[in-house]
């Protein structure tokens, strides 16, 4: 075994038993079941807490109502119309309901009023939505019943880029970028503050000279590098077989109808409806490589430069900026993946392997572009990699106070 | 044989090592002095090839250091590092490994190792939880256990107590046994001057002063007598010496510099006639007053 391999194994040892992964990827993975099921046990929470209610009014109306908003709200009672509005004490004085729902026929239709306990958590779009079909009843004089079957028609989005079938897949397609792109900023992050700890930890108990005296600085980077890589990987791969597991209710929760968070609409559909394109996964690994091999580099060179554990923040901070962009930039591409400045900020290092993969995962990217992004990443990362081996080789030597950046442009030039 | 030829090195403005020249023979002990910021780190660093010369070259034998020679060799730099989570003998062993030792000679020599340096209770402790010398010789036996035919040990006495020093002393001595090429760098001249066969002193990234002891002394213009009783009479043979100067006297026993070529014979005959002598003794030069004077400071 040569040094890249000595060195390689002991890091690969050293991270796999550290703490901060096995608590990094079992809080990940816990956060990938918790999102997973938390949209069903919110909706379950929310449903059982704001579902009993009381109608009160006039007793056709109110008998049409009842029918009307049965799928969402178990009506407990119904009562008359009440002579001046309800108070907390009438309502207590129905066990369980969360509001009482007085309802009229005026002028330009149904009006409705709710005595709720909770009215920031009662569910007002829900009995909004089920009670329209009453208010044009009685605004144009016909029956609810007469107007509720043309309250429900279907209405087909066609897909006529070849990528998706139609909307749910693209929804699907978009639910899921939002998870890999997640993952990605988590990996890449974790990672390579993990590469960052390691270098700084040689750095500040001195043991780096020794290193250094013993095998080359590019084998010691190299080997740190690819072996958090390696220990990156393998908790990708737990959370994507968790999240293999869990993830249909992220996906039906993020990519609903309106691509908005509608908690109400999950409905786990088991892993047959994760349909990822290999495109999708050849991209995701691609990305994962060349963002991890750029943030990586830099975070070691960045730790080499440092004497003390307490100044790691000083310089890991502006590296977390292009991250954190990255990762905005990405979800803003969810929505609107071909704006020019999405497209822009694709073709950018560092951006690119959040902002392409966005991309690439919800429309169909021009080849040019994903060419040319892969190209200008490649070429970025070898000399991303020529830069930080140089302020790594140097900084590994320095010490003292944090060097400025004209004194890191002088450790360039020799 | 390691030979240094004109070696500069300079970062940013400031010249570190300017023209340093110097051999050490294979088998040598040598001992590299100097002040702080001197230029010796830095020149150690280039024997290492963790720095490279801005001019000059550094050999191993005629062939220049690469990444396969320097396998060979060893070092302790000054600022002491080590893992703190690892156990002693997996520190060990990590060193070992990337020194190129394998199975079994690695497992032999990290229980041999441990042995010398009397660390082996410690060996499954996390090093993190021993004390500073015994940090301190776990970090020797990282930078010795592969017995390198080259070895830079940068104050490897600092920080310990007698007994441990002692221990230091004898690994090292088992080293010249086996032809390892020592290079010491102290502060502390008496262990450096009884266990160094040549010297170097640098000041001001220049070398001062080079060669063995012998060589070195020769190239000191006095010599010092001692003289007892501290009578009169013995004074006055004293002040006739041509060149002698007093030096401040102590205990009842005079003390002067006599130039290096006076004729010691004629000086004890008439130091005997002149009355009552009790003692006449002849002092070499000590490398502390070598050193002293190659750095400019009064000896």
């Amino acid at each position: 075994m040569n040094d890249f391999g000595i060195i390689f194994e002991a890091e690969f040892v050293r991270r796999i038993k550290s703490r901060a992964w096995l608590l990094g990827t079992i809080l990940g993975a816990a956060m990938i079941v918790f999102l997973s099921a938390a949209p069903s046990l919110f909706n379950h929470v929310i449903s059982n807490s704001t579902r009993a209610v009381v109608l009160a009014g006039d007793p056709a109306i109110v008998a049409a109502a009842k029918k009307l908003i049965a799928k969402d709200f178990d009506t407990i009672a119904t009562e008359a119309a009440p002579a001046r509005p309800p108070t907390l004490a009438d309502l207590n004085a129905h066990k369980d309901a969360s509001a009482i729902i007085v309802l009229a026929s005026g002028k330009k239709g149904l009006e409705a009023r709710v005595y709720a306990k909770d009215a920031g958590g009662f569910r007002t779009t829900r009995l909004r939505d089920a009670l329209i079909p009453l208010n044009v009843a009685l605004a144009v004089h016909t029956s609810a019943a007469a107007i509720t079957p043309l309250m429900d028609f279907s209405l087909d989005v066609e897909s006529l880029d070849a990528k998706f079938r139609d909307e749910a897949s693209a929804n699907s397609a978009r639910g899921f970028a939002y998870v890999l792109v997640l993952l990605l900023y988590l990996a890449i992050i974790l990672n390579c503050q993990g590469v960052m700890t390691s270098v700084a930890e040689e750095k500040t108990s001195r043991i780096a000279e020794l290193l250094v005296a013993t095998t080359s600085s590019a084998q010691l980077m190299a080997a740190k590098i690819v072996a958090a890589g390696a220990t990156g990987t393998i908790q990708l791969l737990v959370w994507l077989g968790v999240g293999w597991a869990t993830a249909a209710g992220i996906v039906n929760s993020i990519g609903g109808p309106n691509g908005g968070l509608h908690t109400s609409d999950v409905t786990p559909t088991g892993l047959g409806a994760i349909d990822l394109p290999t495109s999708v996964i050849v991209a995701f690994v691609t990305f994962f490589v060349l963002g991890f091999l750029q943030y990586a580099t830099l975070y070691a060179a960045a730790a080499s430069l440092i004497s003390r554990t307490e100044d790691l923040g000083s310089v890991a901070g502006p590296l977390t900026l292009p991250v954190l962009a990255g990762f905005l930039l990405a979800n803003w591409g969810l929505g609107v993946p071909n704006a020019t400045g999405v497209v822009i900020a694709s073709q950018i290092p560092l951006l690119t392997p959040f902002v392409m993969f966005t991309r690439m995962a919800v429309v169909s990217v021009p080849i040019w572009q994903v060419i040319l992004a892969i190209a200008i990443n490649i070429v970025a990362t070898v000399a991303i990699i020529w830069l930080a081996g140089k302020i790594y080789r140097v900084g590994l030597l320095m010490y003292g106070r944090p060097p400025k950046l004209t004194q890191i442009v002088n450790v360039l030039r020799t | 044989m390691l030979q240094l030829t004109d070696v500069h090195r300079s970062f940013g403005s400031v010249a570190a090592v300017r023209g340093v020249t110097f051999t050490i023979a294979t088998g040598a002990t040598f001992g590299l002095l100097g002040p702080n910021g001197a230029g010796k780190t830095t020149t150690m660093r280039m024997i290492l090839n963790i720095l490279v010369p801005d001019r000059g070259t550094i050999t191993w034998d005629g062939a220049p250091i690469d990444g396969t020679l320097r396998r060979r060799f060893g070092y302790l730099p000054e600022e002491r590092g080590i893992y703190g989570k690892l156990k002693v003998r997996e520190q060990l062993s990590y060193f070992g490994k990337l020194h190129g030792l394998r199975e079994p000679l690695l497992e032999s020599r990290v229980s041999e190792w441990m042995e010398r340096l009397e660390i082996g209770i410690y060996a499954d402790r996390p090093c993190a939880e021993l004390s500073k010398g015994n940090q301190q010789k776990v970090q020797v036996a990282c930078a010795a256990m592969h017995e390198p035919e080259f070895l830079i040990l940068d104050e490897p006495f600092s920080g310990l107590d007698p007994v441990n020093a002692e221990t230091l002393l004898r690994a090292l001595r088992h080293l010249q046994s086996t032809g390892t090429t020592l290079v010491l760098s102290s502060h502390q001249m008496y262990q450096i001057e009884h266990l160094c066969t040549d010297f170097c002193i640098i000041a001001g990234g220049e070398v001062r002063a080079n060669g063995s002891l012998a060589e070195l002394r020769r190239g000191w213009p006095t010599r010092t007598v001692l003289v007892e009783p501290a009578s009169p009479t013995l004074r006055a043979v004293l002040d006739r010496v041509s060149g002698a100067h007093a030096r401040p006297q102590q205990n009842g026993t005079l003390a002067y510099d006599v130039p290096q070529s006076f004729d010691l014979p004629a000086l004890a005959r008439e130091l005997v006639a002149a009355g009552d002598l009790t003692r006449l003794e002849r002092l070499e030069p000590s490398l502390s007053d070598i050193y002293l004077r190659a750095i400019g400071e009064p000896v």
